[in-house]
């Protein structure tokens, strides 16, 4: 307890009591304003409105797009089935497999080669390419293997391959498939048989 | 007055605007890494995190760590927390042997993925064996790790716990034959080994189908892994008559060995396998290096969706060092340990069995699910059935995709 009471207002130190003051001279841009605030109010507002609206658009909630679909060769299966024994009157120095081609997912597949990698030998199939494979119905291919010049040939390969040629609608790509033993045992057998047969 | 109204009308709208688009807009939860509590189970791994192969060792133990992380926020396993102890071999085969029994030690390991050497691998696979503890490699290609040592003639699998996601050499060594022989048209070749499981493993098939082709060996060396100077080897491939090196070994030696084969006056390609796709082979060999090839395990990861995924998530994980060669299969392997998990303790009222070790050795024969590196699932050997190689060749200072193939036999 100091005794010391809050401060009290005299006479002449109310607010209130000073004189106002003057209000600033207005120019005629101001006044031009004052005539138009509502209009330029109104055109805050629809911009705010807009300006609102348009975030709000940019940054909705959108569905995820759809997946791209796969690559081909990522849902391409090949699978050797069977050597058939080749007739050796129409095809001459030949040899005939069947692979099984599978799509796994995704758009149709469209097989638009099928070659191998070694000098010597061409390859054919039936049907003959371009042809398509959809998925879930897998296709039994014919595949022919000529000797060109038993030279070249190699006799005994260990993880032959097939070159092919996929395209879809992702993409055009070219995969090896390596058939495995079993296809490398056929093939060598019979390129050994065509080559031996010619040098007879 | 009506100048304020119009003024709070328009803050109302504005706010309201910030509102509707802070609710409807992200799905992003912001999710954490805790786990689903209850119990802890450790994913061991094994890898070089240190020396030369850490950069691949790294991206091994990065890549478990975000499958651990994933399954914990997704709580894939209820009631079940993964956790990682990451071990460093050193690329070392006795190293990795005690950090086997390591890892047995610790009750709460059920699975290790690792490690990146075949020689370590095969040093850590008796040891996980006998204590029922699965092992998945997500690098190893030697056959006999899976096959037996008369993988050739006879296949046999020596150990039941041992996995992989790799494929192996028995594939990527002809497969590389085969493209340097038919479609680089190469017929001449040196081959060099660092005399390691791995290295010459992989020489020897590529060796072996190289010359079924047709193709010509014109000269074999054997190079010490711990030295640099390769100089007395490059002469000797220069003096061959070579037009192209395999070389069965590692990118610390791989890179440096090309150089110096390049500086010798051979203007040739050194081709190499999984061991030499690495960032740090194309640093190692300069400028000279462009044109070497490698072959490596899968497929080329802009090929994959669920490879995307992984890279953004790896990304958006902070890591410091890249994934590397072995990351998506790293992932894979680890997701496999998880899977086989999450089924034995679904079988088991949703706790882990006093045997769970064994039974998550029993549980991830029939592993099968869409991985990063595509179907992940293992064969009678613990082989991966999904066996895809790519060619990769160096140029503009990259890795660039060549051909892929796929082995469907």
């Amino acid at each position: 307890m100091s005794g010391i009471g809050p401060v009290e207002p005299e006479e002449g130190t109310h607010a209130l009591d000073a004189f106002p003051a003057p209000l600033p001279q207005r120019g005629r841009r101001a006044r031009a304003f004052e005539r138009h605030r509502r209009t330029v109010a109104a055109g805050f507002l629809a911009g705010a409105v807009l300006t609102g609206g348009g975030y709000l658009y940019v940054t909705r909630p959108r569905p995820e797009p759809p997946p791209a679909p796969p690559y081909p060769s990522q849902v391409t299966a090949v699978a050797y089935l069977k050597a058939r024994t080749a007739d050796p009157n129409t095809v001459p120095r030949g040899f005939t497999f069947e692979v099984e081609m599978t799509t796994e997912s995704g758009p149709p597949v469209t097989v638009t080669r099928i070659s191998q990698p070694y000098a010597g030998l061409s390859v054919s199939s039936s049907p003959r390419a371009p042809f398509r494979t959809k998925a879930g119905s897998p296709r039994k291919i014919s595949i022919t293997i000529r000797v060109t010049e038993c030279g070249k040939v190699p006799r005994n390969a260990g993880l032959p391959f097939l070159d092919v040629t996929l395209r879809n609608t992702r993409a055009r790509q070219v995969h090896s498939f390596i058939l495995g033993s079993r296809y490398a045992r056929d093939l060598s057998r019979a390129l050994q048989a065509a080559c031996s047969n010619e040098t007879r | 007055m009506r100048q304020r109204s119009l003024i709070a009308i328009t803050a109302a709208l504005a706010a309201g605007a910030l509102t509707l688009t802070a609710c409807g807009s992200r799905d992003d939860d912001g999710g954490s890494d805790s786990g689903s509590g209850g119990t802890t189970v450790v994913i061991g791994v094994d890898a070089p995190l240190t020396g030369d192969l850490s950069a691949l060792g790294l991206g091994i133990k990065n890549s478990v760590d975000l499958a651990a992380k994933t399954a914990n926020k997704e709580k894939y396993v209820e009631g079940i927390t993964f956790k990682i102890e990451a071990l460093d071999d050193q690329g070392q085969a006795s190293v990795g042997q005690q950090n086997a029994t390591k890892l047995v030690a610790n009750d709460d390991v059920l699975g290790v993925v690792g490690p990146l050497n075949s020689s370590v691998g095969e040093s850590m696979q008796k040891v996980f064996d006998t204590a029922k503890l699965v092992e998945v490699s997500p690098a190893n290609t030697n056959p006999a790790l899976t096959q037996g040592v008369k993988w050739q003639t006879e296949k046999v699998r020596p150990y039941k716990s041992y996995f992989r996601t790799a494929t192996t050499d028995a594939i990527q060594g002809p497969f590389a034959a085969q493209y340097v022989f038919n479609d680089a048209k190469k017929k001449k070749v040196f081959v060099i080994d660092d005399k390691k499981t791995y290295g010459a493993g992989l020489a020897a098939t590529f060796t072996d189908e190289f010359k079924k082709l047709g193709g010509q060996v014109v000269g074999t060396e054997h190079i010490n892994p711990d030295s640099k100077d390769f100089n007395a080897v490059a002469t000797k491939v220069k003096n061959s008559g070579a037009d192209v090196v395999y070389y069965g070994g590692e990118y610390p030696q791989a890179g440096p060995l090309s150089k110096q084969i390049k500086e010798a006056g051979a203007k040739i390609p050194l081709v190499g396998g999984d061991g030499i796709y690495s960032a740090d082979f194309i640093k190692l060999a300069g400028a000279a290096g462009t044109g070497d090839l490698a072959t490596s395990v899968g497929s080329p990861v802009e090929e994959l969706p669920s490879a995307k995924e992984f890279v953004a998530n790896y990304k958006a994980g902070g890591y410091k060092e890249d994934f590397e060669a072995y990351g998506g299969y790293s992932y894979d392997s680890a997701w496999a340990i998880i899977e086989a998990v999450k089924k034995v303790v679904e079988g088991n009222d949703g706790k882990l069995p006093d045997d769970a070790r064994a039974k998550v050795v029993d549980a991830m024969q029939d592993v099968s699910f869409d991985g990063v590196t595509g179907k992940v699932s293992f064969d009678e050997f613990g082989d991966a059935t999904n066996k895809q190689l790519t060619v990769y060749s160096v140029k503009d200072g990259d890795w660039t995709t060549v051909k892929s193939g796929t082995f469907t036999g």
